[in-house]
């Protein structure tokens, strides 16, 4: 149906495509307009002469170019690429204007003078010629074209085209697998010559008996072991091959209890405390004549393995926090006021619409309920077991939250992305059906993974020093999933991953036993991705990591902590708990929620709940960033993350201020300190260890950790111009809402006209 | 540290309560407010973020071992420590307080001439409650005499608390409650006492009285210069009462005609000059509202004024009136005489309506707002109730009037005059706001007490009346808590530009602590007329003179000069939040959130230890090539640039 002109994939891939851009059309202006292809990817169809809206206010700033689409973007290439931006990324697969079609939500098409609009799907027709084309994508990005020079066949075609690809009839069309096959052979011979199997890659991936037995192992739970059952998926269709169990348990009994769990989902160990107590995550038991025997069995056995035979709570989840459907429909409200309202209508009532969008409130539930869960952990030392239907949505979210809650090694960059490699990606978490990558099914649709990145967002937010990573990297990581080049955001489990890759293997003549993670890598080789200096965004020069506990407080304090027990019965839990836990034989005497109630101007005085309490004495001591963290759950202290939802919005973005002035500060200092360190290793030899201070884990040596550098003594320190609260991302171009209209002193009215008078508008108009 | 210790004692930590022991070293209790930032000798940093967190709430005990450790003594003791001149007025056992955090406790109540100090011996660690009394806006017995036969009293509070207590029926009927010593402690104007300020004697070694004249900082900005000049025609507060005795006026209006033009203006606040750029000469000027009344009555000389203020800046024809009242209110006020300027009477002036709303909706919102934050938050509905007390509103608006000042003088390079009804509550507000964001020094430390000694104090806001220090008529309707909007704003700011300010979070929350505790003169009296009758600076001790006898507890330490920057904040409710660390600090589930100062702090240390220790090396190194030979003349030091040691 469309005219595939096969053009030879160019080596140009790594470049930078903007650079190469900015050269061709210095040297030639009026020359073709080429597009950066990656290997294996072609040009389906392209127009010229389109403009791309940069600002809703006027089309001076617009830029003409051609519009193409290939089997895996939509790309942009401008006639006259404006001097490249300082402040942007500069993404190693991705142009400026190049969109992964993956990346898109929908296709509008629209057609001014008839009044006509027409949102496109796979296969359709159009009975107009467009005038324009608005890209809305899943990065929150909405990107405008104009056809008003373009030929309109052709415009109409490049519609088409791109509407069609955007929605992969199969998942093998996504253009990773053309890519990842045809860099496999390519790059067959560098691999050759030295470098490991696995890419060097420091993320375990799970997919091992060995990556298991080290966690058990870091985590001291000698009361549970890997378990094999599942080799070859021989049990359940979406449990990883390898899980852990109690030691307790033979697998014989598993297999035996596995029947009764939904898609035999056996219980699933994620994590130990210190005190002995697991965290545990398991689907439901489908017969109620079962339940009781097989709950029993498996409880006993949870518990023989905790050294101080702690008992086990259970939380049902999905009768204490919102589905999956409630979440997809609170991330819409919230995108909708965020970036697709306008914005000065969008100001009158801005609170009201964030709370009725409900995305905080969700958010704060995860949290709150992640940190009851700690509680009983620490605070109990119960151990706890995560239930839910299938075990596959709401239960990763929870358990990784108490896992980075409770274990400050998930808060290392690659303790974090073990994490979701465990308890999402092996775990087997939908990402392709929740991601909705082929487009099919929107009901499966859920941004469960953004809304765990929300919540880690909030802990970060609130203990800035305590992670080794910063917002921008999980900003980059949330857009990475609308990349489809990655083999960690495409499967529904890993036995999907397994199969497609096993026959995607095949098909390109892998050889057999080639290491996953070699021919189709996840996405924590960032260097696929980002230049070694634009990866230095990820880093918080704040983390405390292990090495520099010592210039904290003077006393250093270990994970390990004693605690204070409280009485072993559950007295006064907290509304949610009380539904969320039906384990547990603690019959609980009910009390009023302190919050619920009137309160009078001298309010009436309550005692608290032992769980009010446990928080309650946790906060009243300094947080040790290395130790167990608990977020702040007033519904003041969550807050909307304005990097991720507000980057694109060019009104909202403070020049030269927003935290990154802060973290510009804070780099500088790290890198001199750094210096510093450098210069001793130097005096002292290699051995002598110094300290590191912030990270342990980064290769400190040659390349600076920090993205801004030590100013000069002769330099002023003063923030960089480019500076601003959307960096390292820009609105300019990426945020053109249709029909706006507006000055530009609207933007320092920001919605004060409601209150003013129209004699005063009209008076205001310098 | 002697000094610290004593000026520890002081006051705005007081404001508070937080256990004595908890604060080890000083014995005082100190606000929850004070959180990370509080006052000590660097060393202490840690052990006052152990204090801070231990505020789940203002009054949650701490660690008692640190308690035990450090602070035998004072711990045991049921009283405060005094300051100087401070007397126990009354004691009373068996007190029961209400925390709505923690339940009811009872325990030793303590009413001075400064404080009332509760503390709860029967807790682990001891429980204390410590609040200066300027702090009380009123004391209410509640209900009569319960059946146990206990009197109740409720204290509400200037700063979005309220405390309850109780106690049991006197069996001296003649002996009066201890809350009725309060009350007469509490309010002191009202029961001709003296307002503490004026009986403290504590010494510091800075003396804050000195930090701003007004006649160097006018000299700071240029003035007098060829266009404008610096007059004395109201040293003797003749001209107007509220105004500062020494005023910037443009060069070519005599004296005799600048007391004409005040005829005209509401309380004689004629327009003076309270800021000039110093490239473009375009002024921020400020004053009353024009006496134009229903008549549209005219003043030639008031007009030919403007006309001056316009002419002085050659870089615009244009003059802008920013009237920071709603159109309605400017229009309603030619009922009483006054209005608003009109453009056939002023050529080349334009004129806008902020819609800022007055003093008294500002009070409402404030007090729906203490509903909604105080003592707890509700789970659900909080941002629409946050909404509908319409704080973040009028401050989105105050903030986005100061915005459009500053950007009228800074990108218009037009000179602008501000004025709402009287000139000196919104007025102030959007004067001093757009000078933050114009110029620099004013985001220093010593830079914001300029301003807000010039703009606020020397230019007459009538803090005694909109605070009612002393002075038990709780139902005044002169109060209103635009002074702590106007810090909210500048927090605002803070918060999008978190290296442009040298102060921190700290040091805004000392200021409205000690807008109310009263225990410095710094904010007493309506106008500099009144202060200098009332001989306050002499009789008094000035708020600067105890911050900037300890400045490294209100610096940021993340402040970067931004030299000649000029903020321009998004005046936006995406952007704008509500001051946590302010409003909602008595909350014991709030943790105060300033771990980024703190961390930064540590890395300073840091380097400092490894400047240190690379210096050494370095001598050695450079000891011992000299005494050996010249081979190591490679050697590392050299290829090292050198690196900042200071911050």
């Amino acid at each position: 149906m469309f005219s595939v002109k096969p053009l030879k994939p160019t080596f140009k891939c790594y470049l930078p495509p903007v650079q190469t851009d900015v050269k061709k059309t210095i040297e030639q202006p009026i020359k073709k307009l080429e597009p950066s292809l990656l290997q294996g990817e072609i040009v389906v169809n392209e127009v010229n002469f389109v403009r791309k809206c940069i600002s809703a206010e006027s089309s001076q700033d617009d830029l003409w170019g051609k519009l193409i689409c290939t089997n895996f973007k939509v790309s942009f290439i401008p006639q006259d690429a404006p001097p490249k931006q300082k402040s942007k990324l500069s993404h190693l697969l991705l142009g400026e204007h190049d969109i992964p079609l993956t990346c898109l939500e929908q296709v509008v098409t629209v057609n001014d003078t008839k009044g006509k609009k027409k949102v496109l799907g796979s296969n359709q027709k159009l009975k107009f010629n467009p005038t324009e084309l608005i890209l809305y994508c899943k990065d929150l990005r909405i990107i405008r074209f104009c056809f008003d020079e373009a030929g309109p066949e052709s415009a109409k075609k490049v519609c088409l085209a791109i509407a069609h690809y955007s929605h992969p009839a199969d998942i093998q069309l996504l253009f990773g697998f053309e890519y990842q096959g045809r860099r496999y052979h390519e790059s067959k011979g560098e691999r050759v010559n030295g470098s490991t199997p696995r890419g060097g890659l420091q993320t375990p991936i799970f997919d091992r008996p060995s990556d298991w037995d080290r966690e058990i192992k870091r985590t001291g739970a000698s009361e549970w072991r890997v378990c094999a059952i599942n080799e070859n998926y021989a049990i359940s269709q979406s449990l990883p091959e390898y899980i852990v169990v109690p030691v307790s348990l033979a697998d014989q009994d598993l297999k035996q209890y596995s029947i009764f769990y939904t898609d035999q989902r056996i219980p699933l160990w994620c994590w130990n405390h210190v005190n002995g107590s697991a965290l545990v995550r398991m689907a439901n038991i489908n017969d109620p004549l079962q339940q009781k025997k097989i709950d029993q069995r498996v409880f006993t056995a949870i518990t023989k393995s905790h050294p101080q035979r702690g008992e086990v709570v259970r939380s049902d989840l999905d009768k204490c926090l919102p589905n999956i459907q409630d979440i997809q429909s609170a991330f819409v409200k919230i995108r909708q006021i965020c970036v697709i309202d306008p914005f000065e209508e969008s100001e009158e009532r801005w609170l009201t619409s964030v709370e009725n969008s409900r995305w905080l409130e969700f958010v704060r539930a995860f949290l709150k309920h992640s940190a009851e869960m700690v509680y009983y952990l620490e605070g109990k030392n119960s151990s706890v077991v995560l239930q839910e239907g299938e075990d596959r949505d709401l239960s990763c979210v929870v358990s990784s939250l108490v896992q980075l809650m409770l274990d400050p090694h998930y808060r290392s960059l690659i303790g974090f992305q073990s994490l979701v490699q465990k308890e999402w990606v092996m775990a087997g978490h939908r990402f392709l059906d929740r991601c909705n990558h082929l487009k099919k099914n929107d009901k499966e649709e859920s941004p469960l993974f953004m809304l765990f990145l929300d919540c880690v967002w909030q802990m970060m937010n609130q203990y800035p020093a305590a992670f080794e990573f910063t917002e921008t990297y999980l900003t980059v990581l949330s857009d990475s999933m609308w990349i489809p080049l990655f083999s960690t955001f495409l499967f529904n489990s890993p036995k999907q991953r397994a199969q497609y890759l096993m026959d995607f293997a095949k098909n390109k003549a892998i050889p057999q036993g080639e290491d996953q993670v070699v021919y189709f890598p996840p996405v924590w080789n960032w260097s696929q991705q980002l230049s070694i200096k634009d990866q230095t965004l990820f880093n918080n020069p704040m983390y405390v990591g292990k090495g520099a506990a010592c210039v904290q407080n003077g006393e250093v304090k270990t994970f390990r902590r004693t605690k204070k027990t409280y009485s072993s019965t559950m007295r006064g839990t907290s509304a949610s708990q009380r539904n969320g836990l039906k384990g547990g034989e603690e019959p609980l005497p009910r009390r009023g929620s302190l919050l619920s109630e009137l309160k009078p101007d001298f309010s009436p005085v309550k005692d608290e709940s032992p769980i009010e309490r446990f928080f309650r004495d946790w906060f009243s001591r300094p947080a040790d960033q290395q130790g167990v963290l608990i977020p702040l759950l007033m519904p003041s202290h969550v807050a909307l993350w304005k990097l991720f939802f507000l980057r694109w919005v060019p009104e909202a973005c403070i020049p030269k201020g927003g935290p990154i002035t802060a973290y510009h500060k804070l780099s500088q200092l790290v890198d001199e300190i750094e210096i510093l360190q450098s210069k001793l290793r130097q005096y002292k030899g290699p051995s002598s260890g110094s300290t590191p201070l912030p990270s342990p884990s980064g290769p400190l040596s040659d390349q600076r950790r920090m993205y801004f550098k030590a100013s000069s003594p002769s330099d002023s320190s003063t923030p960089p111009d480019y500076l601003s609260s959307s960096f390292p991302f820009t609105p300019v171009g990426n945020l053109c809402r249709r029909g706006i209209h507006g000055t530009p002193i609207s933007k320092f009215l920001n919605g004060a006209r409601i209150w003013l008078s129209t004699e005063t508008l009209a008076n205001d108009t310098v | 540290m002697e000094k610290s210790g004593s000026i520890d004692s002081l006051g705005s930590k007081r404001s508070s309560s937080r256990q004595p022991s908890v604060d080890s070293l000083s014995s005082t209790s100190t606000s929850r407010s004070d959180r990370s930032a509080q006052a000590k000798p660097p060393s202490a940093m840690s052990s006052d973020s152990v204090a801070t967190s231990a505020e789940l709430s203002p009054e949650l005990r701490v660690k008692p071992k640190t308690l035990a450790k450090q602070v035998p003594r004072d711990s045991d003791k049921e009283e405060p420590q005094l300051l100087p001149n401070e007397t126990v007025q009354d004691m009373a056992q068996d007190v029961t307080y209400f925390c709505p955090f923690i339940g009811a406790m009872r325990g030793t109540v303590t009413v001075t001439n400064y404080r009332l100090f509760f503390k709860c011996m029967d807790r682990e660690p001891a429980f204390v409650l410590d609040l200066p009394l300027g702090v009380v806006s009123r004391v209410e017995k509640i209900g009569s005499a319960s059946s146990r036969g206990d009197v109740s009293y409720g204290l509400v509070c200037k700063d979005m608390r309220n405390l309850r207590f109780a106690h049991k029926q006197m069996d001296d009927t003649l002996r009066k409650s201890i809350f009725e010593v309060l009350m007469k402690f509490a309010f002191p104007v009202s029961n001709g006492l003296q307002i503490f300020a004026f009986e403290y004697g504590q010494v510091f070694p800075e003396n804050g009285w000195k930090v701003y004249d007004a006649v160097s900082e006018y000299k700071r900005q240029g003035i007098p210069n060829e266009s404008w000049r610096i007059t004395k025609v109201n040293d003797h507060y003749e001209v107007c009462d509220t105004y500062p005795s020494t005023l910037a006026v443009p060069v070519n209006i005599p004296d005799e005609e600048l007391k004409r033009v005040s005829a005209f203006r509401a309380k004689g606040r004629i327009p003076v000059l309270s800021w000039i750029h110093p490239e473009s000469q375009a002024t921020v000027t400020r004053c009353s509202q024009p006496m134009v009344g229903v008549n549209g009555k005219r003043s030639k000389e008031d007009e030919k004024y403007l006309q001056a203020i316009m002419d002085a800046n050659a870089q615009s024809h244009k003059l802008f009136i920013f009237d920071a009242r709603p159109s309605v209110n400017a229009a309603a006020n030619k009922m009483k005489g006054g209005g608003y300027e009109s453009e056939d009477a002023y050529q080349n002036a334009e004129l806008v309506f902020l819609d800022i709303h007055n003093i008294h909706v500002m009070r409402e919102s404030l007090r729906k707002l203490k509903d909604v934050v105080y003592p707890n938050i509700e789970d659900s509905h909080w941002l629409s109730n946050l909404e509908s007390t319409h704080w973040l509103e009028h401050i989105k608006l105050i903030l986005a009037g100061a915005l459009r000042i500053a950007d009228k003088v800074e990108s218009g390079k037009t000179s602008v005059v501000v004025h709402c009804s009287d000139g000196w509550d919104r007025t102030g507000q959007l004067t001093s706001l757009s000078m933050l964001m114009l110029d620099g020094y004013y985001r220093t430390i010593r830079g914001f007490e300029v301003l807000l000694e010039k703009e606020w104090l020397s230019f007459g806001h009538r803090f005694q009346l909109r605070i009612g220090h002393g002075d038990k008529n709780h139902t005044d309707a002169d109060r209103s808590p635009v002074f702590i909007q106007f810090i909210d704003c500048v927090w605002q700011l803070t918060r999008q530009f978190p290296a442009a300010f040298e102060f921190n979070e700290y040091f805004l929350v000392t200021i409205l602590d000690h807008l109310y505790s009263c225990l410095f003169g710094t904010f007493l009296c309506n106008s500099e007329q009144q202060r200098l009758k009332e001989e306050i600076p002499k009789r008094t001790v000035s708020l600067w003179s105890y911050i900037n006898s300890q400045l490294e507890e209100f610096t940021n330490p993340l402040y970067v000069n931004y030299s000649n920057h000029v903020l321009f904040p998004v005046v936006s409710l995406r952007h704008l939040e509500l001051w946590v660390g302010y409003y909602i600090r008595w909350n014991p589930r709030m943790r105060p959130q300033e771990p980024v100062h703190q961390r930064y702090k540590e890395l300073l240390a840091k380097r400092a230890e490894l400047q240190k220790r690379v210096d050494e090396l370095q001598r050695e190194v450079t000891n011992r090539s000299a005494s050996s030979s010249s081979e190591r003349a490679g050697s590392p030091t050299r290829s090292i640039t050198p690196v900042q040691t200071f911050v």
